[in-house]
């Protein structure tokens, strides 16, 4: 393990991951202090203005809204519109920062939901095998039948509009890579003469799949999460920028791209006059992906025994 | 049970364990009968598929799909384990009968340390705390004569070295006090030297506690290392059961003479070294008759029209051949090596 971490900080595309991913860690962590809420709901998105036309980056705050915090009372903490106002002056800046929040709550409990079904099931199909094996494998083939997105979207609009919503989509159309991959691998590790040990010693079933089996197995459902934290992002971005995602004004990056929908060409004569508006929700989900893929790239090459050249 | 003042362990009466795959039923052990004695050894020799390790396997109810057991008995204590569940298997596997496995290189689990593996077994069988297992499991890897038990215990296998690895798996195989051991080609993957040290350390073991062994080879030095009774096996059955001395000596089946006379030897000034012609049936299609007709230097249109019967020739010494008197004759030419 000591020597995975050593690697994962000495390869040069892992380092900038790992980077990228503190400063988004960074970011998750002082949303309050970089972004300070507004309103008793910290994911709303204030707005800086009720136009509908985005505003420039440095857009103050307009007169108007101020004088509705000023008559309720709410402090202005924060009235600078830094990367500009997205359509019906949603201040950008502050969705990117704590959608960043959204985004790590989205990647990191659908993957590690998905992972452990599919883990679950995919451990149980190949350890038992026969009927159990069929009818299990039979069930993932069915699930994986389906376009991902497309699925995931019906599902998401017949369950209704809402961040959760989007998680169970995602985390039922999600685990059938994680069981087929751990199928293979304990298909492969059961035959090991350390399992007949253990069965000969009495252990069982159970604990041989925990204890024996999955310790020998997990690495590569490993890689795989890591790798697909990134895609799942972009998969809930994509729902939102569909309009099936989270709700109107929610701080998340998908939604915020939708917001640009309209105006990532420009107005006549100033083409790319509103590029802010696509462009810094669009970085982040780039780099946020980037972050992801990279680590998972190098856990890959170094998890791998084919790749390590021991093999 | 007790028979001829020897206290009775295992028996395994008529067993058969068949294999149904795509392209046939694969008779794998057909109608096997042995038995074990309290403290004793018995050797169960034969080529590489000649059904063996099945026959180990299901005794310990191990076979896995598509091998299944389909008639016979193995009375242990007394009891039919054929008729157990899989629950009361379990507390059989590993408290009453253990298992030692041919390759210690890969009957360790790599991510796993000594400890926990032998100490898994213990808290099983016994309900004891993890630190009670650990401190029996330094006990026991004291016993197998590791060094620095201590330091070992927390030692994953490839800090292992082969022998020790396999001491290990005896430390395994002994720690919950089994009545009987059955060792699957222990020596196989061992230095010729270490193989003599582990079988010293298994015969050691077994005899403090009077336990009982099967010990599966193909190696004939093994056996008349250690084995009190031999049950020689060909094309999945028994072909000839005696002791050790019996079998070494006058030997009454083909196959086993042609065996024995095919260990090289420094004596004798032979030209060329005697083998067995042919190699090992295909289970699939066994010949009729004799199964060892085609490589029999003996054989007769009897041998190749119906299969002899296990039958009785003097107390104790049970052969399945027709021809047992022909073999006779050669076995007075006097080429076996002897014990």
């Amino acid at each position: 393990m000591n020597r995975t971490v050593r690697k994962l900080f000495s390869n040069a595309s892992s380092l900038v991951g790992i980077v990228l991913l503190f400063i988004f860690i960074i970011i998750a962590i002082l949303a309050p202090v970089i972004a300070p809420p507004l309103s008793d709901d910290p994911y709303q998105v204030p707005r800086m203005s009720w136009d509908v036309n985005p505003q420039p980056p440095g857009f103050l705050m307009s007169d108007n809204i101020r004088e509705i915090y000023d008559f309720m009372g709410t402090e202005i903490k924060y009235d600078k519109a830094i990367c500009g106002t997205a359509e019906g002056g949603y201040d950008i800046f502050y969705g990117l920062m704590w959608g960043t929040r959204t985004a790590f709550r989205i990647g990191l409990i659908t993957v590690a939901v998905a992972g452990l079904i599919g883990v679950f099931i995919g451990s149980i199909s190949a350890y038992f095998g026969g009927w159990i094996d069929e009818i299990l494998m039979r069930i993932t083939d069915i699930f994986l039948s389906f376009p991902f997105l497309i699925a995931a979207m019906v599902l998401t609009t017949v369950l209704g509009r809402g961040l959760d919503k989007v998680m169970i989509a995602l985390i039922i159309f999600g685990w059938m890579g994680y069981a087929r991959l751990i199928r293979g691998s304990i298909l492969s590790a059961k035959e090991e003469t350390y399992v007949m040990a253990a069965k000969a010693l009495g252990v069982k079933d159970i604990r041989i799949i925990w204890k024996h089996l999955l310790p020998n197995t997990i690495f590569t459902v490993l890689v795989q999460a890591t790798m697909s934290i990134g895609s799942m992002v972009i998969t809930a971005a994509a729902l939102s920028f569909l309009g099936v995602g989270a709700p109107l004004g929610y701080a998340d990056w998908g939604q915020m791209v939708s917001f640009a929908r309209n105006w990532i060409i420009g107005a006549p004569g100033h083409a790319g006059q509103y590029w802010y508006t696509v462009f810094y929700p669009g970085i982040f989900i780039v780099l946020f992906v980037l972050a992801w893929n990279l680590i998972g790239d190098t856990l890959r090459d170094i998890l791998d025994p084919r790749l390590r050249g021991e093999l | 049970m007790i028979i001829n003042n020897k206290k009775f362990v295992l028996g395994v009466k008529d067993l058969k364990t068949y294999f149904f795959t795509e392209d046939g039923v694969v008779k794998a052990v057909d109608g096997v009968d042995f038995e074990v004695y309290q403290g004793e050894t018995l050797g169960l020799v034969g080529e590489s598929g000649c059904g063996k390790s099945v026959t180990a396997f299901s005794i310990m109810r191990l076979l896995d799909y598509p091998g299944k057991i389909v008639g016979g008995e193995i009375i242990f204590k007394g009891e039919n384990l054929l008729t157990k569940n899989d629950a009361e298997m379990r507390k059989i596997r590993g408290k009453e009968i253990a298992m030692i496995f041919q390759e210690p290189m890969t009957a360790l689990n790599p991510v796993l340390t000594v400890g926990f593996q032998i100490s898994e077994a213990l808290m099983m069988h016994f309900k004891i705390s993890k630190e009670e297992a650990i401190k029996k499991s330094v006990e026991l890897l004291k016993k197998v004569g590791i060094p620095m038990p201590e330091q070992r215990v927390d030692e994953y296998s490839y800090q292992l070295s082969g022998g020790m690895r396999q001491r290990v798996m005896i430390a395994m195989a002994m720690s919950c006090d089994p009545v009987l051991l059955i060792a699957d080609e222990p020596t196989t993957a061992l230095d010729v030297t270490i193989q003599a040290q582990i079988l010293d350390l298994m015969r050691s073991l077994l005899r403090g506690l009077n336990g009982s062994l099967i010990m599966i080879t193909h190696d004939l030095g093994v056996i008349a290392e250690i084995a009190d009774r031999i049950a020689v096996m060909y094309a999945s059955k028994i072909v000839e059961y005696a002791d050790k001395k019996t079998i070494f000596y006058t030997p009454l089946h083909p196959y086993t003479f042609g065996l024995l006379t095919s260990i090289p030897r420094l004596d004798l000034d032979l030209k060329r070294l005697d083998v067995i012609p042919g190699i090992v049936p295909n289970p699939l299609h066994f010949p009729s008759g004799c199964k060892f007709n085609p490589r029999c230097r003996f054989a007769t249109n009897k041998c190749r029209e119906e299969e002899p019967p296990l039958t009785k020739v003097e107390e104790g010494h049970l052969v399945r051949c027709w021809n047992v008197d022909k073999v006779v004759k050669e076995v007075k030419k006097g080429l076996l090596v002897g014990v």
